[in-house]
């Protein structure tokens, strides 16, 4: 499966959950993997990718970290949404 | 101006850029050390080369100016190499010990507290308080410069039978070692939490509110997306707050500290043992807090007059029983002083051998 | 004056002891985020509460730690404080530095910050203290590009820490700088993307004096020791005798295994029952050394009373070389985290999973084998798990 549908499915998934389950990185993998059936290592890569260029982000609260859809403030800040 | 290009994933610098030429020529080579003062010791390596240590006290929150002037004083006097201990303490790393004299007499015209060496008070560990911290239910920094103001020439002079380790943690987080310490001040909460039910179902998982509960306490309320608190099971650790901000368990007038003892680290003679408790409460009275720092005296010297030379505060209290630690100090034993939590049953005695 | 009345505050500034009020004023002429900071922490003396919100999301681009969000919850009447975030700068190994190296980390931090810093913060970060959102980047990028990276937070590998080891002490068992180099540089990617369960801290201490803590605050503590014989200078074992030493009272009196004899000239030890607890070594520092084959002990499950009470760590390998580099140890390591990885529940430190699960599980996850080492005693009541594969024994 090309890199850009199992971003597309983890941007779905994401979105789906969103204010349902703060979601851990290996949340999404194992998902992902359970989808598609690829390699956790291709998911993960992925995934990588997206955070890397602001796709998704770190979350934060409670002490634990998650994945998230970024907000638009998050954005503007990082110089990606004018 | 454009910014440098950044780096990921680099790691710390490796750490033998920063060590003095005789640290790196005698590196894992070190034979002994002796304590020279309660604030300067060598370290003498197998070939005979010798690495001077002056240490002295910082309050952990340091502005850059102070730092700037550590790192003056580190040129003028140790070639620019120093390092921070543990226990936030500054050691200058001297190699040529006729420059020791000259920086200790620049410390104490700069008034630098020089010491910490050897059976006395070290630095405190604390943790961040009031000055920078969302769950704070003390200050940290704020009981550290009252207590330690007290308890002074423990640190410069003053021998006691053994290492004193004290530690402030402003919540029962314990961002610091102080379920381990000799003399430990944590502050705690008294009453159950107050909840904002309208924001809970806004900001909060309820799985994960209710799962943090260490006595089962908090329960869900699916219809009006909330929970509800059993005030009688409830032990005011906060850590629902900690989850789940509307949960709100911050009382000012009834938040205050507790007094722990006889904890250590290290292995010598006895085990590593947990800190236990000695006073449940004392008021937040700032700025000097004067009840807190009168009991972590009055332990300290009453530690100081009785137990013999090498004992530790703990190993101290369990040669003579906490029976008589309590009948020493003069503290009242309470009902909160008996364990109801997880590990009550270690706890209790089971001997009809004991002291009055 | 500064720009608020600090009345109480001020009262911190009297005493011997180095004030950090008065750190929180020098900082006040670097930059206007510390007056207010000094307004607010005023205030809550005055009040007796704190009045910072929880932490937010804030970050550097890729990295899910290392910058801490804070905020005053009264941003109306502290408006310096509106943001206040804390950045964690990975120390150097030992906690050493030059002033070049500690001058180029002020510069830096007076231009984005509010000049003031933790030397250091609890889990070993050089903690640089208040700066705002928009400087995160700008911070990341002049401290990385100079060699400096940030360090964790999160549910994430934190920032390993060490004692000074054989940098500065003859008790070093092990070289515990070079080690915390070696395993912060080998877990960089769960250093900075929080993908585990929760924290996990390794501390790294040379012997069992232990002053970095890590039996009580690193979820897998590594303690240098020895299995061989403490080597022993009789002749300065007669100095300390000559010099006023009670070598009766103060050593052989106080081992705790009652392996040593003094017989007015020499001491002698009987290293199979010495359990290499490091008083006499301590206390007779030009006399007695710890032996030759040198290794650590791994301890596993430290952490502080949130959420079932507090937790010493507990002995899962009592010896284990520890040279470069590091294969074995960190093949261990390795498998240790794999296992609390998969297994625990989310918050759920390993400590708290091991009560849950048992050691057993882990034991054979990372092929450790049982032995009594791990134990202070075997367990009292008679009921015990088996397993297909005992049987097959």
């Amino acid at each position: 499966m090309e890199q850009a549908e199992i971003q597309d499915l983890i941007f779905a998934y994401s979105e789906k959950m969103k204010g349902k389950k703060k979601l851990k990185e290996k949340d999404i993998i194992k998902k992902i993997m359970a989808d598609t059936n690829e390699d956790k290592a291709v998911v993960k890569t992925a995934l990588r990718e997206m955070i890397n260029v602001g796709k998704l982000m770190y979350s934060y609260g409670g002490g634990a970290s998650s994945v998230e859809i970024p907000s638009e403030e998050y954005l503007r800040e990082k110089g990606m949404l004018k | 101006m454009a910014l440098p290009e950044r780096q990921t994933d680099i790691g710390p610098p490796k750490y033998d850029a920063y060590l003095p030429p005789v640290i790196k020529e005698n590196y894992g080579k070190w034979k002994y050390h002796e304590v020279l003062t309660p604030g300067t010791m060598v370290h003498v390596a197998e070939g005979g080369d010798k690495i001077y240590t002056v240490r002295a006290a910082s309050p952990r929150i340091l502005s850059t100016e102070s730092i700037r002037e550590i790192c003056d004083l580190s040129e003028k006097y140790c070639d620019g190499y120093l390092r921070f201990t543990t226990r936030n303490n500054i050691e200058f790393l001297v190699s040529d010990k006729g420059k020791i004299d000259p920086l200790l007499a620049e410390l104490k015209e700069r008034k630098y507290t020089v010491g910490g060496i050897g059976p006395r008070i070290s630095n405190v560990i604390h943790t961040q308080g009031w000055v920078h911290c969302h769950s704070a239910c003390t200050d940290a920094s704020g009981i550290v410069k009252a207590m330690m103001d007290e308890l002074y020439e423990y640190f410069t002079t003053k021998e006691l039978p053994n290492k004193v380790r004290l530690a402030v943690a402003c919540c029962v987080n314990m961002c610091g070692a102080v379920h381990c310490s000799d003399i430990a001040v944590v502050a705690v909460h008294r009453k159950a939490p107050t909840i904002d039910d309208a924001n809970v179902g806004k900001m909060c998982e309820i799985p994960t509110t209710v799962g943090s509960c260490p006595t089962s306490a908090i329960r869900p309320n699916p219809k009006d997306k909330t929970v509800v608190i059993n005030e009688e099971k409830c032990m005011y650790c906060g850590n629902c707050f900690t989850v789940c901000p509307p949960i709100d368990i911050h009382r000012p007038e009834d938040d205050g500290v507790a007094i722990v003892v006889g904890g250590k680290i290290s292995s010598l003679r006895t085990d590593p043992k947990f800190s236990k408790l000695a006073i449940p409460f004392l008021f937040n009275e700032p700025p000097r807090w004067p009840k807190v720092v009168d009991a972590i005296k009055n332990i300290l010297e009453t530690y100081a007059k009785h137990a013999r030379k090498h004992e530790r505060v703990g190993e101290w209290i369990e040669r003579i029983g906490w029976e008589s630690f309590f009948k020493l100090t003069g503290i009242e034993f309470t009902y909160q002083h008996i364990d109801d939590f997880t590990f009550m049953r270690d706890t209790l005695r089971t001997s009809a051998a004991f002291k009055f | 004056m500064g720009k608020y009345e600090t009345p109480m505050l001020d009262e911190l500034e009297k005493g011997p002891w180095p004030s950090f009020v008065t750190e929180l004023k020098k900082a006040t002429k670097v930059s206007p985020m510390a007056d207010d900071e000094l307004g607010q922490l005023e205030k809550s003396f005055q009040t007796k509460r704190g009045y910072w919100k929880h932490g937010g999301i804030v970050g550097v681009l890729g990295y899910g730690g290392g910058v801490i969000g804070r905020y005053s919850s009264i941003p109306d009447e502290f408006p310096g404080v509106a943001h206040f975030h804390t950045v964690r700068i990975n120390q150097t190994s030992g906690f050493f530095y030059t002033a070049e190296a500690l001058r180029m980390i002020c510069d830096i931090w007076d231009k984005y910050g509010s000049g003031l810093t933790n030397m250091h913060g609890s889990t070993g970060d050089l903690v640089l203290l208040g700066t705002t959102t928009e400087n995160l980047e700008a911070i990341f990028a002049e401290y990385s590009s100079r060699g400096w990276d940030l360090g964790s937070s999160g549910s994430a590998m934190r920032t390993p820490s060490c004692c000074v080891g054989m940098g500065r002490c003859e008790w070093a068992c092990i070289d515990t700088m070079d080690f915390t180099y070696h395993i912060t540089q080998h877990f960089q990617d769960e250093m900075h993307r929080p993908a585990y369960p929760y924290k996990f801290k390794i501390k790294t201490a040379g012997c069992a004096c232990d002053c970095v803590a890590a039996i009580a605050r690193a979820d897998l503590s590594i303690i240098g020791t020895w299995k061989d014989k403490i080597r022993i200078d009789q002749a300065e074992v007669k100095n300390y005798a000559d010099k006023g030493m009670d070598i009766q009272g103060e050593i052989i009196d106080l081992c705790p295994t009652e392996c040593m004899v003094y017989d007015g000239g020499e001491i002698k030890i009987n290293d199979v029952e010495c359990n290499r607890c490091m008083h006499c070594i301590a206390k007779m520092t030009k006399a007695l050394r710890p032996g030759l084959d040198k290794g650590a002990t791994i301890l596993v499950g430290a952490k502080a009373p949130i959420v079932v009470g507090s937790l010493l760590s507990w002995v899962l390998i009592p010896f284990i070389k520890m040279d470069p580099p590091y294969e074995e140890i960190t093949e261990k390591i390795e498998a240790i985290i794999e296992w609390w990885d998969d297994t625990a529940k989310p918050r759920e430190r390993i400590g708290e999973l091991i009560e849950v699960k048992g050691m057993r599980p882990l034991l054979e996850a990372a092929d450790i084998p049982p032995v009594p080492q791990q134990v202070k005693e075997p367990r009292k009541d008679p009921f015990f798990f088996w397993a297909e594969s005992d049987f097959d024994k």
